[in-house]
């Protein structure tokens, strides 16, 4: 059935990565399903042509129902309580829907005996206290929090399966990725819609935890185009993507605020009670084997990034009801609540 | 006042001798049990009789909080585990769940009900996996083949970040192979000393074994307790490699068992490929020079001497079933 369309089912649809994968599935010619937890609200981001199917990770008898219904040849796995912060009140979910997900997924793929392909979201927090600097896909992991915890033995799940149970399985190691559809628990969402605030009057200060914390930093809409690459090779990887560049916070709160014409100092209270129990060092990813294998690079820098949001930022404003004292929040779209 | 301590996977192998000695050290013990009219709960009683057994399953959440607030120990050993890595690969999502994300339970239970429990996780040599460096230290990087391997590198982990997180006294053991004459029937130790014994009694004459040429730092279980109470006895949470230091072959532990009872192993054993696991980790050594230095442990049992132990409590076992039985119990 080769003139057949193929047919993709992405997990975790509602967030971030989820609505920007399936419009580049759907420009590829894509049938894509998206699955979604049952009575959970669908943002207006998840492109109209996805079949949604409900199922939830903790449930590895609804993912079989949902691979039956959708017949897919690739499975994106993006769903995971995405909050690094919320992921130490509830380390038990965490590792149930971050953790366990993955290896109900993959039972669920062995159990069908199609040959379905895998992508598995892994995350850059899976080295937290990494003691070299940039990492690698050969850089042994050590998770600090319980997210990162959670992801390692997702990864290692999907490396398990790849080597001993000839699963193509593959992962691609994220390191932070920023778009206008940033959830807006994201530091560097609430940043620009904190200058895109205070720069109309709406509010006046933006408490922050660690003011010293630097990430690589990334382009989401670039990021989904190595997972879809990442399953298009002759056999499964683990692919590290990232910029390979490090920013601080200080720098995402010079350009957030410079491009509304303020200085952050005058605005940014440091607020103790922000700080996370353990907090990792210097995460900057080598992107090598993505570039060179995948030929993927990134197509954004920081500086544009940031500038973009704070511009989506502003619109999203704008086009609200006129300014008022308490006006509420941008309408974004809504991660799936961790746990 | 003596000190309490809760003991899960109080039925396996390790947990009796736990018991047995924070039994010895003054301790009131607590054993978590799971199911109902778990059959496994009167051997425990038997060998271990002033064992306190309580209901509860890593399962469940809210059990543990129950079992805690109902024993008030100062000390939490969680030694359940689906252990058995060939069983892992069938079993992966169960292994998941209670290899896993028991260890998670169990901790969140100690922070929500008392975050100054001190807590025990048996981490195993089996994280190590496909080794990165020989002898595996505290600090070789761990590569896991097994869903065994992949759970309990987890449970180390979030041992580790509760203790870093949470400033909780959680300390991760990582135990080389350990063994005894209560190791169970499905580990290979135990399945050749067993067999040797029925062998040499007449009632079989041939063993399947896997890959023989495997290599294992196998210790003595009895040894290895002693070092799970010693880490929670120091004043900083740390983590420890349990080991004995040196690599045996199956193919010696065979000549050790075979030669225990004057027979040759080259007569009996069949090296059947249904036991090759998927992926068969190569050499696992452990150095234990921190738990030698700083907890002052150290092994009590050569090789020789355990593997010479096993087959003569099988002997034994085997030959009481044949004298209370006409026919001994299937294994």
């Amino acid at each position: 059935m080769s003139e057949a369309k193929r047919r993709a089912l992405v997990t975790g649809v509602t967030g971030q990565d989820g609505p920007y994968l399936c419009e580049l599935l759907l420009e590829q010619g894509y049938e894509v399903h998206g699955l979604v937890m049952p009575g959970e609200v669908v943002p207006r981001e998840v492109p109209a042509a996805v079949r949604l199917r409900e199922g939830l990770l903790t449930d590895g008898a609804s993912l079989q129902a949902a691979l039956a219904a959708a017949q897919p040849q690739e499975i994106y796995n993006l769903a995971a309580a995405t909050s690094v912060a919320a992921s130490f009140d509830d380390p038990v979910a965490v590792a149930d829907v971050t953790g366990l997900g993955v290896l109900r997924v993959l039972e669920a793929v062995r159990a069908s005996g199609a040959p379905i392909r895998l992508l598995q979201a892994s995350s850059s927090e899976i080295f937290g206290g990494a003691t070299s600097s940039p990492q690698d896909e050969t850089t042994p992991l050590c998770p600090t929090s319980p997210y990162g915890v959670a992801k390692a033995f997702a990864h290692q799940t999907v490396q398990l399966y790849r080597r001993s149970l000839g699963i193509f399985a593959a992962t691609v190691i994220l390191y932070n990725h920023e778009s206008p559809r940033r959830g807006p628990g994201f530091v560097t969402r609430k940043i620009t819609t904190a200058a895109a605030r205070i720069s109309r009057g709406l509010e006046a200060e933006l408490r922050l935890g660690n003011l010293d914390v630097v990430r690589d930093w990334g382009y989401a809409p670039d990021y989904v185009r190595a997972m879809h690459l990442a399953l298009q090779q002759e056999t499964a990887d683990d692919y590290v993507v990232a910029t390979g560049e490090t920013h601080s916070l200080g720098e995402l709160l010079d350009i957030a605020f410079s491009s509304v014409g303020l200085d952050w100092h005058r605005h940014v209270v440091t607020d103790p009670g922000l700080l996370r129990p353990t907090e990792p060092v210097r995460l900057c990813g080598d992107a090598t084997r993505a570039r060179t294998r995948l030929g993927w690079a990134p197509t954004r820098d920081f500086a544009a990034i940031v500038r973009e949001m704070v511009a989506a930022d502003l619109d999203r404003l704008d086009q609200a009801a006129p300014p008022a004292a308490s006006a509420p929040g941008p309408t974004a779209a809504r991660h799936q609540p961790p746990g | 006042m003596s000190k309490s301590a809760l003991i899960t996977g109080i039925t396996g192998q390790d947990g009796s001798y736990l018991a047995e000695h924070l039994v010895s050290l003054g301790y009131e013990v607590h054993g978590l049990i799971r199911g109902q009219n778990n059959p496994r709960a009167a051997i425990v009683r038997r060998i271990v009789p002033e064992l306190h057994l309580i209901e509860g399953d890593l399962h469940d959440q809210s059990s543990l909080i129950s079992a805690l607030e109902a024993t008030h120990p100062d000390e939490v050993y969680n030694l359940a585990a689906i252990s058995f890595v060939a069983l892992s690969f069938k079993q992966a999502i169960n292994t998941g769940e209670i290899t896993g994300l028991g260890v998670t339970r169990m901790l969140d239970a100690i922070r929500v009900v008392n975050p100054k429990i001190r807590f025990y996780q048996a981490s195993s040599s089996e994280m190590f996996g496909k080794v990165r460096e020989t002898p595996q230290t505290e600090l070789t990087p761990f590569h896991p083949r097994s869903p065994y391997g992949v759970a309990k590198v987890y449970g180390h982990y979030i041992t580790v970040n509760y203790r870093e997180s949470y400033g909780m006294f959680a300390v991760s053991g990582i135990l080389f192979n350990h063994e005894s004459p209560r190791r169970g029937l499905e580990f290979v130790s135990r399945k050749i000393t067993d067999g040797v014994a029925r062998i040499k009694l007449g009632l079989e004459t041939e063993l399947r074994l896997g890959n023989i040429d495997s290599l294992r730092d196998w210790g003595f279980a009895g040894d290895y307790v002693r070092a799970m109470h010693l880490m929670l006895q120091q004043e900083e949470p740390d983590d420890f490699v349990v080991a004995t230091g040196e690599t045996h072959s199956v193919r010696e532990l065979l000549e050790l068992a075979f030669g225990q009872v004057g027979l040759r192993w080259q007569d009996h054993v069949v090296v059947d490929e249904r036991f090759l696991r998927p992926a068969d980790v190569a050499m696992l050594v452990g150095d234990a020079g921190k738990a030698r230095s700083v907890l002052g442990w150290q092994p009590t049992v050569s090789f020789p001497e355990l593997i010479a132990r096993m087959v003569d409590s099988d002997l034994r076992a085997v030959a009481a079933d044949l004298t209370a039985n006409s026919a001994p119990k299937p294994r």
